[in-house]
């Protein structure tokens, strides 16, 4: 059973398998999400959400496997191609320009647009997060935890993508600012229409607000489905104690004294 | 009172060729991470090849375009053909960070005994007037030192314009700074890359000009020297930072022209050196840039 | 031969004998300690101008056209030792850039400038070293007796350069083939590494600068005897870069390799422009001589970086006369051959000859039996406002394998870190063995026997497993300049004590056959055994492990874990953070769980699974 939506997916991965040089670390994922709709990833730690990203976006080259978006195949492409493709990308870390000014961030972002469509995206994208407003002359490296996320998820907004892509943008952050950008600007990101698939350590809140939810453990999708068939699983929080399909268990050593 | 102005107007003709020169130097480090040390090489064949030209009768002004010119296509080259492949091929950062700079001092002497190869050992000159001596707000300078100047201070401009106004010189700054995200934003960080190559490529042309148009006679070891006072500049202004090189141009070059006028003059290079062996000991990252680990 | 021949010969046996000397200095520096020291020359300048001061007369002779300090006209061989003393001393001011841990390049730009603003300096002083004209008419050794041009004389410099030359290869030789050598290469590899095995950066770094430099000066004092004259245009950058391409192309890191290159290079390149018919204008074939240098320098770099003859790898064969048998058949993983070391009777606890004292003032053997070993008392750790550890209370019983687990952020690296000594405490307390270790550094800890192993990839790629294995151990008498310079005898038993050790753990984890396989050559897995072995080294009481199964396979996790329990069955104590939670399951108890700074509860991971708010703290995220 697939994810609800109204036309076909916005970004469908299938079997993709991907690592950083030595071994794979994801072994044949595959998602999908729909437009105006949030799918998330979930798991625990060293499942490989964050290597699913990297390659869906370009960063990191699939071993195996195929990415479209749209109708487009992108599995391979660098990440300046896969960005003009329509995808939009925030990093866990590293996520703004330090150097650069709140305004040059965001000009950054629209580096694809047309001139005059920069300045209006700005306004648009100000309007969206009014505390960037305020401090558009302000070196991105100045910003808190909060700011530099707003501006992180603003700068991918000026595109206007058809598929974002966001790597626990929580972290770091303060329960109550991750609740506000979670149920507040990620739930419009689906709301005007794009693809949103957002990677999370904080599976409860982010169930919360997504239309489908994937489990990925031990570099595999462990479970796929809606959340509320999810919360109401038992094998959905076992799986966070458990990594990889069931591997039969060694006999125990014996115990030399 | 007249001597301080004296120097002070010297120390600004120093202060422009090293300006011109660091920003170069300290850009081509932000963007790639490589300490070019075959820049000072690369100055002086441009500069011969407007010596070329202004041997066979065009004003050595003119023939500054051509080193420019020059200058662009040579660090390209030196950049796509040499540096960028090593870089590729040593994974390692610590270990790609030392070969590169022997590989650059390697690219010195081919560049540089190369070029004496073909133009020999003895010094040349521009063909050029000095122009008159002209008194301006106190300085005492010929027309040829005040033109050093301002094509400085319209290099700086541009320089300045370019980073904070086109949309080229933001992609610039935001590829130095985070060369994953600004591919990202799909900035094609690989064209990027050449592109400030060129420009920086270009400032260096300029500067090995000027740098002989100030010094009188040059010949093709003669940045040799000049190389270590814009590492000075560019470490005391922090290296990758394009402000803090003309910040510490200007200090530099005003420091040690005033200096060697109360003390003896062969010693003013040493203020220069001495000044980056402290940054170097003290604050690496420079007074412009962020602490770096 | 003819004379004028054989005059030839000498004359370049003399340059080889001075050139080897200098690039084996170097080749100390730059190939075994990694350390890119673009200012070289400068040490070789202040040997040449210290042996022409002490045996120039006084300033005023020779009508006094030369102006310069010294002269004080000694005989030899003063003025030679004299070149060495001040190379070596010469090293000690360029420790304030090589201390630190600055980027190497801009390390290696420092002193590039820093000799060249020492050119400067002595060109344009005059009164100290004659400035640019340099020092001439400088007296050969020995002239008053015998006749400087004569045959004879010419072969016995030969010869005395030749040897000096072999005297220095036997001295680099001893201090690279010894447990300070290894040290050496440790550092030039992963300095961070280094530094975190308790390898001081500085002393070592000092160290080199200063044998390298006491080389560099001594083939200075031989050159200047032979030429009789010395002037700064002798040694501007371009002469460092020089011994630089020998030392890359001959091959760093192996020091005949850098006589090899000193052969080809300084000596064979000036002697084959000789037989070049002289083309072009003047000065045009010394130009294309440089050219061709830069050229090979960028062409081995990229083609053969190794060198010629690249660096050996160490196998360490047999060196021990313990027999295998006694290694093996000694009860328990750790204890160390019989032959270097008495074995006690009283267990895993015992002190063996490597191991320092028992931490002043604690009744070792009350602190042996209580049966906890560690314990935290209100640990907190505050960091931008924000409680990464808040006031966590635990306690660490002997002979467990004690888990740590908790959601990302949870504070278990921070606890980690605070009990390992990496990470400095905001308030409370670490107790370890009865004593109040929590202001103790963490180098003093490890040697206390509480040893922690890292995250990222932390062995020495050019080092053999066996190798990264012994550079681990502390207070080897041959770890240190002295030690090795006193030779193989000397730290001999130290060496084979560690090698038993070394040996028994590679079998006992199953990587006997890679004892020779360089770090770089080993696969994720093997380099997570490798750091627990390396751990392991230094007989810990307790060891930290920090993610040890990260990226390993499952089964080989599942070895690692049962090799883990067996330790803990012959008294080990082990916390082990992880995440892979399967691994808890099977081998972990009790287990600690973390959540948002603080222990949320302990139990076996069964107990744990049962209590909600464990389940929803992973959830919550």
């Amino acid at each position: 059973m697939g994810p609800p939506g109204r036309e076909g997916p916005a970004l469908l991965a299938e079997d993709v398998r991907a690592g950083y040089g030595a071994g794979d670390i994801i072994h044949g994922v595959s998602v999908q999400v729909s437009p105006g709709a949030v799918a998330s990833v979930v798991g625990p730690n060293g499942s490989g959400k964050s290597t699913l990203l990297k390659a869906l976006c370009g960063v990191i080259r699939p071993s195996a496997g195929r990415v479209r978006v749209g109708d487009r195949d992108i599995t391979g492409l660098p990440p300046e191609e896969v960005a003009r493709a329509g995808v939009g990308y925030v990093p866990q870390v590293d996520d703004v320009f330090a150097p650069l000014t709140v305004r040059e961030n965001l000009e950054m972002g629209g580096y694809l647009l047309a001139g005059r469509t920069v300045a209006e995206r700005v306004e648009r994208v100000v309007g969206i997060f009014p505390r960037l407003g305020n401090m558009l002359t302000r070196r991105a490296g100045r910003l808190s935890g909060g700011e530099r996320k707003m501006l992180a998820m603003g700068r991918v907004l000026m595109l206007e993508p058809a598929v974002f892509l966001l790597d626990e943008p929580t972290a770091n952050l303060a329960p109550q600012v991750a609740t506000e950008l979670l149920t507040g600007h990620v739930r419009t990101l689906a709301e005007v229409g794009a693809a949103v698939l957002i990677v999370e350590q904080r599976a409860r809140a982010v169930l919360a607000i997504s239309d489908y939810t994937y489990v990925l453990g031990g570099g595999q999708v462990l479970m796929a489905d809606t959340p509320a068939h999810l919360n109401a699983s038992q094998e959905f929080t076992e799986s966070f104690f458990g990594v990889g399909p069931k591997v039969p268990q060694t006999p125990q050593a014996p115990k030399s004294s | 009172m007249s001597l301080f102005l004296a120097s002070l107007g010297f120390g600004l003709v120093t202060a422009a060729v090293l300006a011109i020169a660091a920003v170069g130097f300290t850009m081509q480090f932000a963007v790639t991470d490589v300490l070019n040390l075959a820049y000072g090489a690369v100055m002086i064949a441009s500069a011969f090849v407007a010596y070329a030209l202004n041997q066979a009768g065009v004003n050595v002004w003119i023939g500054l375009l051509a080193a420019a010119a020059a200058g662009a296509v040579g660090s390209v080259l030196l950049n796509q053909g040499i540096y960028t492949p090593f870089q590729r091929r040593i994974g390692d950062a610590a270990r790609s960070r030392i070969t590169l700079v022997i590989v650059s001092l390697g690219m010195t002497l081919i560049i540089e005994f190369g070029l004496q190869a073909i133009v020999g050992g003895t010094s040349v000159s521009y063909t050029m007037s000095q122009g008159p001596t002209v008194r301006a707000g106190g300085l005492v300078l010929t027309a040829v030192q005040f033109v050093i100047i301002g094509l400085a201070v319209v290099v700086m401009a541009a320089v300045h314009g370019l980073l904070r106004y086109t949309k080229l010189g933001k992609a610039m700054r935001a590829t130095s700074a985070n060369r994953s995200l600004a591919r990202n934003c799909g900035i094609r960080t690989g064209r990027i890359v050449t592109v400030t190559w060129a420009v920086t490529g270009a400032l260096c042309g300029i500067a090995g000009t000027v740098f002989a148009i100030n010094n009188g006679s040059f010949g093709a070891t003669s940045a040799d020297l000049f190389l270590v006072v814009i590492l000075a500049a560019v470490f005391l202004g922090g290296p990758g930072s394009a402000y803090g090189a003309m910040l510490g141009a200007l200090i530099i070059g005003l420091a040690t022209e005033i200096s060697a006028a109360y003390i003896t003059p062969s010693y003013k290079d040493v203020i220069a050196f001495a000044v980056l062996l402290i940054m170097l000991a003290v604050r690496p990252s420079g007074l412009l840039g962020t602490a770096v680990s | 031969m003819t004379t004028a021949q054989l005059y030839y010969l000498l004359n370049l046996l003399i340059y080889a004998g001075v050139d080897i000397i200098a690039c084996l200095g170097l080749s100390q520096q730059f190939g075994v300690a990694g350390l890119t020291n673009f200012g070289f020359i400068i040490f070789q300048a202040a040997g040449a101008y210290t042996a022409a001061i002490l045996s120039l007369p006084a300033a005023s002779a020779n009508g006094g056209f030369q102006s310069y300090i010294g002269g004080w006209n000694l005989p030899f061989p003063v003025p030679w030792i004299g070149a060495a003393i001040v190379g070596a001393l010469i090293a000690l001011p360029f420790t304030f850039l090589v201390g630190r841990r600055l980027r190497g390049d801009f390390a290696a730009v420092g002193l590039l400038v820093t000799a060249v603003m020492i050119n400067l300096l002595v060109t344009n002083y005059r009164p100290f070293l004659n400035g640019s004209a340099g020092l001439s008419l400088v007296p050969a050794p020995l002239q008053g007796k015998y006749n400087p041009q004569g045959a004879g004389y010419q072969w016995a410099y030969a010869v005395a350069a030749l040897l000096l030359a072999a005297g220095a290869f036997w001295l680099v030789q001893r201090v690279t083939e010894s447990p300070y050598g290894r040290s050496l290469r440790a550092m030039r590899d992963n300095d961070i590494v280094a530094d975190s095995l308790g390898k001081s950066l500085f002393a070592q770094r000092t160290s080199v600068l200063v044998l390298g430099g006491a080389l560099a000066g001594l083939s200075g004092g031989v050159l200047v005897g032979y030429i009789t004259t010395w002037s700064p245009g002798a040694w501007g950058y371009a002469e460092t870069i020089v011994l630089f391409a020998a030392v890359i192309i001959g091959g760093a890191g192996n020091h005949r390799g850098a006589i090899l290159g000193a052969i080809l290079v300084p000596v064979g390149f000036e002697e084959a422009t000789r037989y070049l018919p002289a083309f072009g204008p003047p000065g045009f074939v010394d130009d294309l001589q440089w050219v061709a240098i830069g050229l090979l320098v960028v062409i081995f770099l990229w083609f053969r970086p190794q060198g010629i003859l690249p660096e050996r790898r160490r196998i360490i064969g047999a060196t021990n006369n313990i027999p295998n048998e006694d290694v093996v058949s000694l009860p328990g993983p750790l204890r160390a051959s019989r032959g270097a070391m008495a074995a006690s009777p009283d267990g895993p606890a015992a002190r063996t000859s490597m191991q320092p004292a028992p931490f002043a003032g604690s009744p070792a053997a009350a602190a042996r039996n209580d049966p906890v070993v560690l314990r935290t008392v209100d640990l907190t750790r505050d960091f931008g406002g924000v409680h990464a550890v808040a006031a966590v209370s635990i306690e660490v019983r002997r002979g467990t394998l004690t888990g740590l687990i908790g959601p990302n952020g949870a504070g278990k690296s921070t606890l980690l870190g605070m009990l390992a000594g990496t990470i400095p405490v905001t308030s409370g307390q670490v107790i370890y063995q009865g004593n109040d270790v929590t202001h103790v550094p963490a180098y003093r800890r490890a040697r206390l026997g509480l040893v922690r192993t890292f995250q990222l990839a932390s062995e020495f790629k050019r080092l053999t497993v066996m190798e990264n294995l012994l550079s681990a151990v502390p207070g080897n008498r041959g770890d240190s300049l002295a030690g090795s310079l006193r030779g193989r005898r000397y730290w001999r038993r130290d060496e084979d004590a560690a090698i038993a050790r070394a040996r028994v753990l590679l079998e006992r984890f199953g990587l006997s056959g890679y004892a020779d396989t360089y770090g770089g050559d080993l696969s994720g897995g093997q380099r997570r055994l490798t750091e627990i072995m390396r751990a392991l080294m230094t007989e810990p009481t307790m060891l930290l492990l920090d993610e040890p199964m990260a990226g390993v396979h499952p089964r080989l996790a599942r070895q690692i874990g049962a090799q883990l329990l067996d330790l803990c069955a012959e008294g080990m104590t082990i916390l082990m953070v992880e995440h892979e939670l399967a691994i808890m399951d099977e081998f972990c108890d009790p287990v600690i769980m973390m959540a948002e700074g603080a222990v949320l509860a302990t139990g076996t991971m069964t107990d744990l699974r049962a209590r909600t708010e464990v389940v929803e703290a992973y959830l919550v995220g």
